[in-house]
């Protein structure tokens, strides 16, 4: 049916952790990254449910696009078909966390209604659309995606609150602005996994 | 089928297909069937549909614990302990919460959720709790920020002891979207059972005393629930060292014309001490002069802080509390009936009153009183 | 700039009815980081310090703290620290304060003449957090509003 690149599952999981990190190497979802990394307990239930929603939507929407879109042909229209089936599993997700664990859910707070919008969700179904990943594939990138979301904003939450209690900085950079330039520096550091696993 | 329709059609299929999924997993996530609440170990059951807060849940069934901001989880007052297992105590409980009541599972019931069957523990006296209909008889400006407000009962009978509180619903009015309950002890005697009178100061700001002080009128229908609340007369012959201040007046006109008007504790002394800043701001002065007057045990000391000296203020002088000091040392006779103390008032008033009291030796367990926190 | 989700949600628990029944904006129609900003330069402007501000106040409430709920004199200043019973939350949900009300004027005019605002400032245990924390002094029309030429007026 779709013809995948032959790439190991592992390696898959690892690249998308470290190599193409969702956050640091393409820049998907810096909005809540910024607003939300100020602290550190938020950050950690952002993580989780980041991590959860993509996985889930990615093989949602992995059977979605196989079984719906391209036998129909309205490949144009899958930006819109993606955007609703998030927003609709967002919605169970918060259904049943807030049935079974309501301590996650109350944890997870406003966070997890602001994944429907947040584009790393959307941009990591998109790559697996690009890329033709298998199911198995889309699940393990999906899952790994979110845990290099995960990864990232925990380190930047614990840099900003060593950034919090430094006088030194300049007026005009504190906040946001110093922020920004430690995400680059962050960036430039994620570079340095390149050689090791290079998938695309 | 036309290429064109393919597309608008899919998609509102995939739509449609996701709402019935919510729409299913709805009704079967939040369905919580029937459960059962078991209150003091089996001695009421209660069959409830599960799915609300514990506190509206046993409300509905006319079990009305105490809450001042209506289930908010603002104030704090409608803890009560929960035996059954109902998950870890929320963030929202935990400012609210001693480490002695989280040890003992004291939840509030504003905050849990009847989800299963659950035990759990109320006083028994809040069975006697019940809603009334009321509407407002009479209102009264007795200082330039408090208000005696008078309801009559439209049926039915309240039956209370002096020194109990009752709460006020606040209707929806101007930008308040939601109803908001505020408790105020009832200042009027027991021994008339159609009529409730409470004694409201403004709050800037506040909900509720806003409501009173800007909107309410004679004549206007009103709910109150009650009574609640531990404060009351203590059947000793030990004579009553009481002190309060503005609005906290309410719940001790209501005991002191009610001991007079049922002789009861005919061998407690009963002294009064109120304090405010100029001879405006003092209330009630005249009718408690004149209980004075023709009650022999009652002796009021009426004290101002700051008097004017054109007010020609021929009563005590001094913050309330220097007073309450000195008359303990030096007029109130020490006897071997000893003293309680009756306090009302804002807490920095109750702790200072407190230190007095300690100091002139009343021990703490013989000091009641009412915290306005 | 784009507001944070908690500095939005923050102000959207300022409308009233939601945490009290006037809410905290009284008649301003400046959104709440205006406000926060004009008041910021107009704090630099008269030369005070938020902190310093907050601290005062909190002096001021404990010496009226004295009058146990009735007015009392402090200095030049009346002061009258009244407490009703309960809690509020911070609308930037970190903390809950006692729902006292204190309230400063000079101590010259009678109580029942001045007016919120113009001659007496009116606050809370929560105010002087929000002043402290937040640098909020609420809007124009609040009762509680903090404006700051009262605050160097009065206090200092």
């Amino acid at each position: 049916m779709i013809d995948a690149p032959s790439v190991g599952l592992l390696s898959l999981f690892l690249a998308s952790i470290l190599t193409s990190n969702v956050l640091l190497a393409n820049f998907l979802g810096t909005c809540s990254f910024i607003s939300i990394s100020k602290d550190f307990k938020s950050s950690m239930g952002l993580g989780v449910a980041v991590t959860l929603v993509i996985g889930i939507t990615a093989a949602v929407c992995w059977a979605v696009l196989y079984f719906i879109i391209q036998p129909l042909g309205i490949e144009y229209l899958s930006f819109i078909i993606f955007i609703i089936v998030i927003a609709g599993v967002v919605q169970m997700l918060e259904m049943i966390i807030d049935r079974f664990s309501p301590a996650l859910y109350l944890a997870l707070g406003i966070f997890l209604p602001l994944i429907t919008v947040n584009c790393a969700v959307l941009g990591v179904i998109l790559f697996m659309q690009i890329r033709k990943y298998s199911f198995p594939q889309a699940v393990i990138f999906g899952f790994g995606s979110g845990a290099g979301w995960w990864l990232a904003i925990m380190l930047l939450a614990s840099i900003r609150k060593k950034l919090d209690s430094n006088n030194a900085i300049p007026a005009g950079l504190k906040g946001t602005g110093i922020t920004l330039i430690t995400i680059g520096f962050m960036a430039m550091a994620f570079v340095g996994f390149s050689g090791m696993i290079a998938v695309q | 089928m036309s290429p064109i329709l393919v597309g608008p059609l899919t998609v509102a299929g995939i739509s449609a297909v996701l709402a019935l999924i919510i729409a299913v997993l709805d009704k079967a996530l939040n369905n919580y069937g029937d459960v059962e609440i078991s209150i003091n170990g089996g001695e009421r059951k209660l069959e409830v549909k599960g799915g609300s807060p514990l506190l509206s849940t046993l409300a509905a069934e006319n079990i009305f614990v105490p809450s001042a901001c209506g289930g908010r989880g603002t104030c704090g007052a409608c803890k009560c302990k929960v035996i059954s297992d109902v998950g870890p105590h929320l963030p929202t409980e935990l400012p609210f919460m001693s480490p002695d009541e989280i040890a003992h599972n004291v939840r509030l019931s504003c905050q849990v959720k009847v989800r299963k069957n659950i035990e759990i523990e109320l006083p028994r006296e809040l069975f006697s709790i019940k809603k009334y209909k009321t509407h407002v008889e009479k209102i009264r400006d007795v200082t330039h920020d408090i208000k005696e407000v008078l309801f009559a009962l439209d049926s039915g009978e309240i039956d209370f002891v002096s020194g109990q509180y009752v709460q006020l619903v606040v209707p929806p009015y101007g930008d308040i979207k939601e109803s908001t309950q505020r408790a105020y002890s009832m200042s009027s005697k027991p021994s008339d059972k159609k009529h409730v009178e409470l004694l409201i100061r403004l709050v800037p700001g506040g909900i509720a005393t806003t409501w009173v002080h800007k909107f309410l009128k004679e004549g206007d229908a009103v709910e109150l629930v009650g009574p609640f609340g531990e404060f009351r007369v203590h059947d000793t012959p030990a004579a009553m060292i009481c002190v309060a201040g503005g609005s906290g007046m309410a719940p001790f006109k209501s005991i002191f014309y009610n001991l007079y008007e049922t002789s009861a504790f005919p061998e407690k002394d009963i002294w009064y001490f109120f304090g405010a800043r100029t001879s405006k701001d003092m209330f009630y002065l005249e009718e408690l002069r004149e209980l004075q007057a023709k009650w022999p045990r009652f002796h009021l000391v009426a004290a101002l802080s700051e008097p004017s000296p054109e007010e020609n203020w021929a009563g005590d002088t001094g913050l309330i509390t220097d007073v309450l000091d000195r008359y303990l040392q030096t007029v109130i006779p020490k006897n071997d009936k000893g003293w309680e103390g009756y306090l009302c008032g804002s807490p920095g008033m109750i702790n200072a009153c407190i230190n007095v009291m300690k100091k002139n030796g009343i021990t703490e367990d013989k000091i009641y009183y009412d915290k306005f926190a | 700039m784009k507001q944070s989700p908690a500095d939005k949600q923050a102000f959207e628990r300022m409308a009233p009815g939601i945490i009290t029944a006037a809410g905290f904006l009284g008649f301003d129609e400046r959104s709440p980081d205006r406000i926060i900003a004009e008041d910021e330069r107009a704090f630099e402007e008269l030369g005070l310090d938020f902190n310093n501000v907050a601290d005062r106040l909190e002096e001021l409430a404990h010496k009226g703290e004295a009058g146990l709920g009735e007015p009392i004199t402090v200095g030049e200043l009346l002061v009258q620290s009244g407490d009703a019973r309960g809690m509020l939350p911070c609308p930037w949900e970190d903390g809950f304060f006692h729902k006292n009300a204190v309230s400063v004027s000079p101590a010259d005019t009678p109580l029942e003449a001045c007016v919120e605002g113009e001659d007496m400032l009116i606050y809370s245990e929560l105010s002087i957090h929000m002043l402290r924390a937040h640098h909020f002094c609420q809007g124009r029309g609040s009762p509680f509003r903090l404006e700051p030429t009262l605050l160097k007026q009065l206090l200092f």
